[in-house]
């Protein structure tokens, strides 16, 4: 390794345009990082005068950032590509072409997924094997895995890629289990296929082809198939789907949860009793609350490409952008895209 | 500094001020543990920030001008403070240190603490004695009342301050009255002039640069002591071949590299410093005499990144418009730094 390898940090680069906070809590949570770990760089991309009116309130080392003047923005609810091709100088473009041709090592974004997505695909190239990508989350389960007592597990696709062919299934299991090997420190993370059964001759031929495949893959734990049920209950470290699948699913457990909120919101206000006891519940609550916080783990991965995108929540303040950032350069320093790619059957 | 220089000193053009720990040296006082640990210290033990030798040298380098350094380090400490820039190589001429025993035996507690009645006094008493045209560069950091004290002294000197605003501020900063009376009485003494060109602030607590946007575009907090040579350059103190000497002392001693140092040279551009020409400056240098430069590896890299980070940042910004600096809404920046009402942070 030369010596300015050596000495080099790693870059990451923050569409700070990105999110429903705006400028001001990404510039923050980048700021922290450098902060927090010198041996990381932000490059902060987006309108230069909201960055330097937000770089002006917030403790900062201006060795460790640097600024990509990008004017123009995708907003949340705007159709990716038809922003992207109007706007090719906006900052999630901007940021993923700035990583292709080395300013930096992954990117940070809490805007549009879609528009991240797509900006990934135009400005990055699939690792050899891979030939779709996946958007990956986490979800919080009841049991807790690998040396953090990692509550969440790992689950792919949830919208990159509607229709998986076997052989993307095997990819997303391999790349998941790479993931969560080097993020989750799993290191050997169970992989299993969501299906309608646990039976390995249940689900679409795709889904039973894949476990065909899963199952003779060496250095793979896979345990076969897994229901809709085995998600929440942390039977698997990684659940592996196609987008259509691993979107509509998401979006249910987020009802489920939004739904359990109201539930209890609506027991506050019925009865005393019933409020006493959520009372006597709240530090227990709070507890769980703390476990499942999805801000510590910051952003979930698009996985398949040769450089790394971690996209954060829209609701993202700076500490999930820090941590987001601490998760890419994680797996920067791990050389993630490379251990994938050794993962992946030839 | 030429050996008829020292026989017999020219009259010195430029005088620059510089202030030791935080500033020059890095130190830690903020627990009792470290504060002892700091005065035990031997020379060799002592660390300059990074940058800082290698910047007096070059200032020093041209032979008419003097170092004057003025501390809140205690007098007993003089020998050791010496002995270090002695070894760092730093010739200086004025090596003024606080006599907190004297203030202890008289009972003068609030003088321990304070800043403002101990530095302004001394900065006007070296004014007094030096050319009416010698020019300033005042170097500070921004854990005490660095920014202040030295904003103040320039404009006492330019008159740009009157008796009342700076008895008021003096009576803020809980300067005791005979001290405060004489302060007036050496300020009298000193012609009038406008000689600080610039005050640096050296940022060891982080403070985000804003925070000092009231003082105006003469002070310039810093991250490093390379943005400090640059706006130098850019001032007509050092030229570009300097500054590269910096900038490979950085590199050598301290592990700056071509990210930590493009990086530091886009914050001054995006704070608005006229430093446009520089990277173009230190590009040309390299093709010069100091070519040999180019054969410290990271160097070219360095001069090509500088280009890049600059135009990445598209169309200049404008300039805030510069203001007389309004005392006495600051009067808080002039208390010690425990003190209650102390904001700044």
């Amino acid at each position: 390794m030369s010596e300015q390898q050596q000495q080099r940090p790693v870059t990451i680069a923050f569409d700070v345009m990105g999110g429903d906070h705006g400028p001001l809590e990404v510039v923050k949570g980048a700021a922290q990082l450098t902060l927090d770990t010198p041996n990381v760089h932000g490059l902060l991309v987006g309108d230069r005068a909201l960055i330097d009116q937000a770089l002006s309130q917030v403790k900062h080392s201006a060795e460790r950032l640097s600024v990509h003047h990008a004017p123009d923005f995708v907003s949340m609810h705007e159709k990716p590509a038809a922003a992207l091709d109007a706007r090719p100088r906006c900052s999630v473009l901007v940021a993923a072409e700035l990583i292709r041709d080395g300013e930096a090592d992954a990117m940070v974004s809490a805007g549009n997924t879609g528009a991240g997505v797509l900006a990934c695909a135009r400005a990055f190239k699939l690792i050899p094997g891979v030939r779709r990508a996946a958007l990956a989350t986490v979800y919080p389960t009841a049991v807790s895995r690998g040396e953090k007592n990692d509550p969440f597990s790992l689950i792919l696709d949830v919208g990159a890629t509607v229709d998986a062919s076997a052989d993307d299934l095997v990819a997303f299991a391999v790349m998941g289990a790479a993931y969560a090997r080097i993020i989750s420190k799993n290191p050997d993370p169970s992989v299993a296929l969501l299906s309608n059964g646990t039976e390995a001759t249940k689900g679409p031929a795709r889904v039973v082809e894949a476990n065909q495949k899963l199952s003779v893959i060496k250095g793979l734990r896979f345990i076969g198939n897994v229901e809709g049920v085995d998600i929440p209950k942390g039977t698997a470290d990684v659940v592996v789907c196609d987008g259509f699948v691993g979107n509509v699913c998401l979006k249910m457990l987020e009802g489920v949860s939004e739904t359990v909120i109201e539930l209890a919101r609506y027991a506050y206000k019925e009865k005393l009793l019933w409020r006493a006891g959520l009372a006597m519940l709240s530090s227990g609550i709070e507890r769980i609350k703390e476990v499942t916080d999805w801000e510590q783990y910051g952003g979930a991965p698009i996985l398949g490409f040769d450089k790394l995108f971690i996209k954060a929540h829209g609701r993202s303040k700076a500490r999930a952008i820090t941590n987001a950032g601490k998760v890419a350069a994680k797996a920067v320093k791990s050389d993630l895209v490379k251990v994938i790619q050794d993962a992946l059957p030839r | 500094m030429s050996l008829t220089d020292r026989i017999d000193p020219r009259p010195p053009k430029k005088i620059y001020r510089w202030d030791l720990d935080k500033t020059y040296l890095q130190t830690e006082f903020d627990t009792l543990r470290q504060l002892v640990r700091t005065a035990m210290q031997k020379a060799h033990e002592k660390k300059a920030v990074p940058g800082a030798a290698a910047l007096i040298r070059e200032l020093r380098a041209s032979g008419d001008s003097r170092l004057c350094i003025v501390s809140g380090s205690p007098t007993q400490m003089r020998a050791v403070l010496a002995e270090k820039l002695k070894l760092d190589g730093v010739e200086f001429d004025e090596l003024v240190l606080k006599d907190n025993l004297k203030n202890l035996v008289r009972g003068r507690f609030k003088a321990l603490r304070g800043q403002v009645g101990y530095k302004l006094p001394v900065l006007l008493r070296s004014r007094a004695l030096a050319p009416a045209d010698a020019e300033e560069v005042l170097f500070g950091d921004d854990a005490e009342a660095d920014a202040f004290i030295y904003s103040l002294y320039a404009d006492m000197v330019a008159r740009r301050v009157s008796e009342p605003v700076v008895h008021q501020v003096l009576q803020a900063a809980e300067v005791y009255e005979d001290d405060i009376t004489q302060v007036m009485k050496v300020w009298e003494s000193i012609p009038q002039a406008d000689p600080v060109r610039r005050i640096f602030i050296n940022l060891d607590r982080l403070t985000t640069p804003a925070s000092f946007a009231h003082y105006g575009p003469r002070l310039v907090p810093i991250f490093n002591y390379f943005q400090a040579a640059l706006v130098l350059m850019a001032d007509g103190h050092l030229t570009a071949p300097q500054v590269l000497k910096v900038m490979v002392d950085m590199v050598q001693s301290a592990g700056h590299n071509l990210f930590t140092l493009s990086n530091s040279l886009q914050d001054l551009i995006r704070r608005g410093l006229p430093i446009a020409q520089v990277a173009q400056g230190l590009s040309e240098a390299l093709q010069g005499p100091q070519a040999m430069l180019q054969a410290v590896r990271p160097v070219p890299d360095i001069i090509a990144a500088f280009t890049k980070r600059a135009a990445s940042l598209g169309a200049p910004v404008t300039s805030a418009l510069v203001k007389d600096i309004d005392y006495l809404s600051m009067l808080d920046h002039a208390r010690p730094r425990t003190h209650k009402k102390r904001r700044i942070e």
